[in-house]
C-alpha cells in the first residue's frame, strides 16, 4: 500500500454571490476538487502544481484533516485524515507559506516549547532535534527573538523549524518560498533535500516557483479546475511543451538580418536580433547557415524558453 | 493535559507583555468607579433605598475591578478565524475547544488580576459609602473567591460559544457587540443587579450572566448569607456544565462544515 492514497476525492464549495433580489442571494457551486486520484510512495518529493484556484490548497487541507470531502477517500499511512484527525496530526507537519503558526509577541523558542508539549515530544528527543534544526536552518540567533522582529526569510526558517520539531513522516509545504530572496530560497531547498534524504520524510510541495520544483521534485502532478492533468517526471512534462528555441545574435558590423526561412519570429533591440523558432519545423543547422552566410557574427546564444514560459504555455493549452 | 497547561502559560506570558494597557485600564476603571459611586451617593441622599449604600459602592468597585474578566477578547483568535490562520490549529493533535479555553482562561485571569489588585487597594482606602467595604466575614471572603473562580470558568465557556458563532459568521463584530451588551447589562456591570426590582432579581440571578460576578459579589457583601452560598455555587456549577457542553457541541458541529478563508 502506498503512503498516500487518494481515490476519487471531491470537494465542492458553495459560494454566495451578490444579491439577486432584496432578500435572496444567488448561490453557486464551485468544484474545487473533482474525483482526484493519485498515490505517493514513502520518501518521495511530489511537486503539486497548477494555476491559482486549481484545488491545490484544498487537497492539502483535506490530507491534513482540516476539511471533510463530500465524496471519495484518502488514506495517509493507513489513516483517514478527517476521521482520525488527532492521531493523524502527529505524523504530519505543515507549512502554510502565507500564514504563521508561531506566536507573534513571544520569542521563537517559547513557541517551540509549546509545540513540544502539544506533540508530546520527549525532552531528550526535543533537545537533539532542536540542535539539528538550529544547525541546518541557521536558527541560533533567532531563537530568543520575538517573531515580530524577524525578517520574512528568518521567519520562514523559524516556521519550517516549528513544523519539523516533532519529526513528522509527511511534510506539506504550501508555497514555502513565497517572498523569499535568492539566498534564502537556496538555503531552504538544500535543507528540504537534506531532511528528505536523512529522515526519509515524504514531502508534498505546492508552489508557483518552478525553480523550487525543478530543484526538489522528480515527480510533478499538474492540477487544473480540480482535475489531474499530468502525473509524471518534470522533464517529460517539459518535453511536451519545450518546442521552441531562442537565438540572440549581433553582427560585427551591426547589419540587419538576412532573409530568413518561414516559421521564424523576429524582433530587434538595438543591434541585437532575437529569433524565436521551432527546431521541429526549421532545423537549427539550416537557420545557422542562413545567418552565417549573411556576414561575420560577433555574438550568438541559443536558449530554450524559461520554465515559467513553458508552464504558462502548458496552462494555455490545457485551457486553464 | 500538558499541552493545555503550556498554552495557558504561553498566553499568560503574552498578557504580561501588555503592561501599559494595564495602567490605562486601571485609570479608566477607577474613573468610572468614582463617577458611579458619586452618582449612587447623590441618589441615596435624595431617596434612601433598602440596600445599604456601602454594599452598592462595593458592588460597583468589584464590578469595575474585574471588568477585564467580562469584557476581554483574544483578538488573535478572532483574527485566526477571520483570515484562516486557524488551519494551523486544526493540524495539531489537540482538542480545539480545550486549546481555546486555556487561552481565554489565562487572558481573563491574569488580565483581571493585574487590574483588580491596584484598584481594590485604592477602593479600600476611600471613605465609607464611597469605597469598598470589608467582607462580611472571613468565611464569606473565602467562599466569594471560590465563587469568583467559578464565575471565571463560566465566562470562558460563554466566550467560547461566541467564538463558535464567529466561526459561522466569520466576522465577530455583529455577534459580539450584541452579546457583550447583553452581558454587561445582565451581569450587573451597568446597573448593580441588587438594585433591580425584587421580582426581576428572582429571574435575573438564575441566568448565566449573573453567575459571573454578581454571585461572588453578593456573597462578599452579605446579600447572600453563608447558608445560601452552597445553593448559589451549585447554580454556577450547573451553568458551567451546560455552557461547556453547548460550546463543545457548537465547535464540533462548526468544525465539520468549516471553510478555511483566504486560499
Amino acid at each position: 500500500m502506498a503512503f498516500i492514497e487518494v481515490e476519487n476525492l471531491s470537494k465542492t464549495y458553495t459560494l454566495r454571490k451578490k444579491r439577486a433580489g432584496h432578500f435572496t442571494r444567488e448561490k453557486s457551486q464551485v468544484k474545487a476538487l473533482d474525483a482526484m486520484c493519485f498515490q505517493v510512495e514513502k520518501g518521495e518529493i511530489l511537486g503539486y502544481i497548477g494555476p491559482n484556484g486549481a484545488g491545490k490548497s484544498t487537497t492539502v487541507k483535506l490530507l491534513c484533516g482540516i476539511l471533510t470531502p463530500e465524496s471519495g477517500s484518502a488514506r495517509v499511512n493507513g489513516l483517514i485524515p478527517w476521521k482520525d484527525r488527532k492521531i493523524h496530526a502527529r505524523q504530519i507537519g505543515v507549512v502554510f507559506g502565507q500564514r504563521s503558526q508561531l506566536w507573534w509577541d513571544v520569542p521563537v523558542i517559547d513557541s517551540y516549547q509549546l509545540l513540544r508539549d502539544i506533540y508530546r515530544v520527549p525532552e531528550a528527543q526535543f533537545t537533539a532535534r532542536l540542535q539539528e534544526l538550529t544547525g541546518a536552518l541557521g536558527l541560533a540567533e533567532l531563537l530568543n527573538t520575538p517573531l515580530r522582529l524577524l525578517s520574512l526569510g528568518q521567519r520562514m526558517r523559524a516556521e519550517l523549524g516549528g513544523s519539523l520539531l516533532h519529526s513528522p513522516k509527511l511534510l506539506f509545504l504550501d508555497e514555502p518560498t513565497i517572498g523569499l530572496d535568492a539566498v534564502s530560497k537556496l538555503q531552504l531547498r538544500d535543507f528540504l533535500l537534506h531532511e528528505n534524504q536523512a529522515h526519509g520524510t515524504t514531502i508534498m510541495l505546492t508552489t508557483h516557483d518552478m525553480e523550487d520544483i525543478s530543484a526538489l521534485c522528480r515527480r510533478v502532478l499538474v492540477l487544473g479546475h480540480g482535475k489531474k492533468l499530468f502525473d509524471g517526471a518534470l522533464p517529460d512534462l517539459l518535453a511536451k511543451y519545450d518546442t521552441q528555441r531562442v537565438i540572440t545574435l549581433r553582427y560585427a558590423d551591426g547589419r540587419g538580418l538576412p532573409e530568413l526561412p518561414d516559421h521564424c519570429l523576429v524582433s530587434q533591440d538595438g543591434q541585437d536580433h532575437r529569433i524565436v523558432y521551432s527546431p521541429d519545423h526549421l532545423p537549427t543547422a539550416q537557420l545557422m547557415a542562413a545567418l552565417q552566410t549573411a556576414g561575420p557574427i560577433q555574438e550568438l546564444t541559443v536558449q530554450s524558453q524559461s520554465i515559467d514560459h513553458l508552464i504558462a504555455a502548458m496552462y494555455r493549452e490545457m485551457d486553464l | 493535559m500538558k499541552a493545555y497547561l503550556s498554552t495557558f502559560v504561553m498566553r499568560w506570558k503574552m498578557e504580561l507583555q501588555y503592561r501599559g494597557a494595564v495602567i490605562g485600564g486601571v485609570v479608566c476603571q477607577i474613573f468610572f468607579g468614582l463617577i458611579l459611586v458619586s452618582l449612587y451617593g447623590a441618589l441615596y441622599r435624595s431617596k434612601p433605598q433598602n440596600l445599604p449604600l456601602e454594599a452598592v459602592a462595593s458592588y460597583v468597585w468589584l464590578q469595575q475591578a474585574f471588568f477585564r474578566m467580562l469584557l476581554s477578547t483574544d483578538g488573535e483568535l478572532l483574527d485566526k478565524i477571520r483570515t484562516g490562520g486557524i488551519a494551523y490549529e486544526l493540524c495539531r493533535p489537540i482538542h480545539l475547544y480545550g486549546f481555546y479555553y486555556a487561552r481565554m482562561l489565562a487572558q481573563k485571569l491574569l488580565g483581571s488580576l493585574l487590574r483588580a489588585a491596584p484598584m481594590l487597594a485604592v477602593a479600600l482606602l476611600l471613605p465609607r459609602g464611597m469605597g469598598l467595604m470589608a467582607p462580611v466575614s472571613l468565611a464569606a471572603l473565602t467562599v466569594s473567591v471560590l465563587g469568583l473562580l467559578l464565575g471565571l470558568l463560566c465566562v470562558c465557556a460563554l466566550e467560547n460559544i461566541t467564538m463558535a458563532l464567529t466561526m459561522r459568521t466569520l466576522d465577530h463584530r455583529g455577534v459580539m457587540a450584541m452579546l457583550n451588551l447583553l452581558m454587561m447589562f445582565l451581569a450587573g456591570n451597568i446597573l448593580p443587579l441588587t438594585l433591580f426590582p425584587d421580582s426581576w432579581q428572582r429571574v435575573i440571578t438564575l441566568l448565566p450572566y449573573a453567575q459571573l460576578l454578581d454571585t461572588p459579589i453578593r456573597i462578599y457583601t452579605g446579600q447572600y448569607a453563608l447558608a445560601q452560598a452552597p445553593q448559589a455555587l451549585l447554580i454556577q456549577l450547573v451553568w458551567i456544565i451546560l455552557l461547556v457542553a453547548l460550546g463543545e457541541w457548537l465547535w464540533a458541529r462548526h468544525q465539520k462544515r468549516l471553510i478555511i478563508q483566504g486560499g
